[in-house]
């Protein structure tokens, strides 16, 4: 079931790189359609505690951690903003499923059991046990035991889809994967 | 069929898009604040949610003739006055009447405030606040 592909995952998948596509959909306001807006690019982790999200449709964006600093940089901004990667807890969940070092240690921070399979996937539930997080719950969807899916769905009722394809796991990846450097000319900030 | 309740454009304006504010400060360490948004509405009444890249809300903020709203972080506060929840939510206050004007490419005055319209169609705007200090400077890029 899906515990079982999550803590296979887990074990096999020391690194790894995949394709995601991300559909954020804002709930629907009276008199409104809800708004969708889906992006892309490519995500790689390694574990414990890195991980990077390249989009590069529509626009381009990157989210790198390298296991103490989170950055952050927006293209059409020019703007580098960092963080000390252990105040951003629930980043998103496809960094703490990829970069927790073990099953246990997401245990540390999620509530985890077996969901319904659906689409084809198996499925994960994963509750945030902070409650003043911004997230309320979590679906972890895996096509045997590789990575496939995650399902958010965060405490204002946003729900963002991120599909994983593609996805290449292996022992690890070469180091300056997850090194940051900032372009020439973007500001760098401290948020 | 019912009618649908047909609202004039404008009033229910949209954008989305990502916002960069920073704030020089002599003193201390330039201060930033930067995050994805969605902004509806006018300024008499509306919403701006501020997003993660990874589409998680941070915060929403909810104003009407009535009064302001401002939820993060599970927690709700209320207030009648609107600059007083967006100091709270980004750091340093924000001419959001003025926004709107100028995000329909209307020049609005905004005491202390000046804004550079001319890449709108590019979907950039920049505003530059001169006082009072310390100085900010807002950038917003709109998703096209």
């Amino acid at each position: 079931d899906g515990l079982q592909s999550l803590e296979a995952f887990m074990q096999n998948a020391q690194a790894g790189k995949a394709e995601f596509t991300q559909t954020v959909t804002s709930p629907a306001k009276e008199g409104q359609a809800a708004r969708s807006k889906t992006s892309s690019g490519e995500f790689s982790f390694q574990r414990p505690g890195r991980f990077k999200f390249d989009y590069r449709k529509p626009f381009a964006q990157q989210i790198v951690a390298d296991g103490k600093t989170l950055w952050m940089y927006d293209a059409d901004l020019n703007q580098v903003t960092q963080r000390a990667q252990a105040k951003v807890l629930d980043a998103t969940p496809a960094a703490i499923l990829a970069s927790a070092a073990s099953v246990q240690a997401l245990r540390a921070d999620f509530d985890l059991k077996a969901a319904p399979d659906q689409d084809g996937l198996q499925w994960v539930q994963a509750t945030p046990k902070a409650k003043e997080g911004q997230l309320q719950s979590v679906r972890v969807g895996f096509a045997g035991n590789q990575l496939a899916a995650i399902d958010m769905l965060d405490s204002f009722g946003q729900r963002s889809l991120m599909r994983f394809t593609n996805v290449q796991t292996s022992a690890s990846l070469p180091a300056d994967t997850f090194k940051f450097v900032a372009p020439k000319g973007a500001d760098v900030l401290a948020q | 069929c019912a009618q649908p309740r047909l609202r004039p454009q404008n009033a229910a304006a949209h954008w989305s898009g990502r916002l960069a504010l920073q704030v020089h400060d002599a003193q201390a360490e330039d201060q930033s604040f930067s995050a994805a948004f969605e902004l509806q509405g006018s300024e008499s009444e509306g919403q701006l949610i501020l997003l993660t890249p990874f589409g998680a809300a941070l915060a929403e903020l909810l104003w009407s003739p009535a009064g302001a709203q401002l939820r993060q972080g599970g927690e709700l506060r209320e207030s009648p006055s609107l600059e007083a929840l967006v100091q709270d939510t980004i750091g340093t206050p924000l001419p959001l009447g003025a926004l709107f004007a100028w995000l329909a490419g209307e020049q609005a005055a905004a005491p202390g405030w000046r804004a550079d319209l001319s890449q709108l169609a590019e979907g950039r705007l920049r505003a530059e606040r001169t006082d009072p200090l310390p100085r900010a400077t807002l950038r917003l890029v709109l998703d096209r």
